[in-house]
């Protein structure tokens, strides 16, 4: 029986990345994978039981989400730590997931390049990966609820197949997936979007505008741990 | 104003650039966060339904984002794993998120958003002591994507052991502009 292991790069335990990686398990399952799903956050103290996992697979699965272009910093102290520990690197098959808010696959594929590269300096077998949009719209419900939900899912089950193969996963995948609009779209889409993000403000913030960092002496209001701010 | 953030492990390309600005006479800040205390963004939507437009963990961000609402120009002096900024350097730039504008535009056909406080302009300075062609792409493209999400200008240095006095040399000559 093959063996995988999909890392959960997100700081959520429920959210988009989550829903993807149970995706994942599910179709792993049933190709007759032994797969198992590990949340990174939770291990950042101790990262052992991801080593142990990772130096038993044969595939791993990144799976996280898209902050400013890439995944999330500790995304880069994993693979960090992962090249200090050379024993458990052995040639395993790596795929990367990443999901972000914008629509577009440009706006997050620096994710899969990290991936690639970090794989290819330490002996791992890169086999490509999948750009979700439109994640964050989606907080945690099934690929089915996106604008182009079925087109999608279509395409990350192939992606899928490809993982339980182990073979080659090509970037058309997820291209071909990606939503395509004209850009009046887009500008409606802004405007709509825009007015909830008024509405939310006013409603959590008031009138104020102003940034709680633009005060100077931020007013801090965790009393136990409270830092003075030089500013 | 210009901010400098640099993560100084196993570089000293930010001191470097600071003297070069400093000779220059420009306005500016180096912030040393290679031994800061930066938690990660857990994504707890705390921002915004807590504390609107505030982190609600107390951490060294806290001395950093304050900053960037009142700097133009922000530098960001980064070692570069796999094309990619440094953790030190990305765990900062992640919580840049709270002070970003929440707003959508629309540029050239995409939605793309705003700034980070007031930050118009990011330079990245990306230093390797050797890079592979590839990853010099995949670095530059990083940073091509952050300054066209945030819809603002910017520029991308690539920094090794055989050009690094040019290299800083440029970028301070950019920045004088």
């Amino acid at each position: 029986m093959k063996k995988a292991v999909i890392i959960n790069l997100s700081p959520r335990k429920v959210g988009t990345s989550m829903m993807l990686a149970n995706r994942c398990w599910e179709f792993l399952l049933s190709r007759d994978y032994r797969v198992e799903i590990l949340h990174l956050y939770p291990n950042l103290k101790d990262l052992s039981p991801l080593f142990a996992a990772i130096n038993e697979a044969e595939s791993i699965i990144m799976v996280g989400p898209c902050y400013i272009n890439t995944y999330p910093a500790d995304t880069v102290y994993l693979l960090e730590e992962l090249e200090k520990n050379q024993d458990i690197l052995h040639g395993q098959c790596l795929y990367a997931v990443i999901q972000g808010g914008m629509p577009y696959v440009h706006t997050h594929e620096s994710g899969l390049k990290m991936m690639e590269l970090f794989a290819r300096e330490n002996g791992l077998c890169y086999n490509g990966g999948f750009v979700v949009g439109m994640g964050a719209m989606l907080n945690g419900q099934p690929l089915s609820k996106l604008i182009n939900g079925k087109s999608t899912e279509k395409k990350f089950d192939r992606f899928l197949e490809n993982v339980a193969k182990q073979e080659d996963s090509p970037a058309t995948l997820y291209h071909e997936a990606q939503l395509k609009m004209p850009g009046l779209v887009y500008c409606i889409m802004a405007k709509i979007m825009n007015r909830k993000i008024e509405k939310e403000r006013r409603e959590k913030q008031g009138d104020s505008k102003k940034s709680p960092y633009d005060n100077h002496g931020l007013d801090l209001y965790h009393s136990k741990k409270d830092r003075t701010i030089d500013c | 104003m210009i901010t400098i953030l640099s993560d100084n492990t196993r570089q000293e390309a930010g001191e470097k650039l600071e003297q070069k600005l400093r000779e220059r006479k420009i306005e500016m800040e180096l912030i040393d966060i290679t031994d800061l205390h930066v938690d990660p963004c857990y994504s707890c939507g705390g921002c915004t339904n807590k504390t609107y437009g505030q982190c609600i963990h107390r951490d060294d961000a806290d001395t950093i984002l304050p900053k960037l609402m009142r700097t133009d120009v922000l530098v960001m002096v980064t070692p570069v794993k796999w094309g990619s900024y440094s953790f030190k350097t990305k765990r900062i730039f992640d919580k840049c998120a709270v002070i970003g504008d929440r707003h959508y535009y629309s540029k050239n056909g995409e939605l793309v958003k705003g700034k980070i406080g007031r930050v118009h302009t990011l330079v990245a300075v990306g230093v390797k002591e050797e890079w592979l062609d590839e990853e010099k792409r995949a670095f530059k493209n990083l940073v091509e994507e952050n300054i066209r999400i945030m819809n603002i200008r910017g520029r991308v240095y690539l920094a090794d052991d055989s050009n690094i006095g040019d290299c800083l040399e440029t970028a301070a000559e950019g920045l004088s502009k």
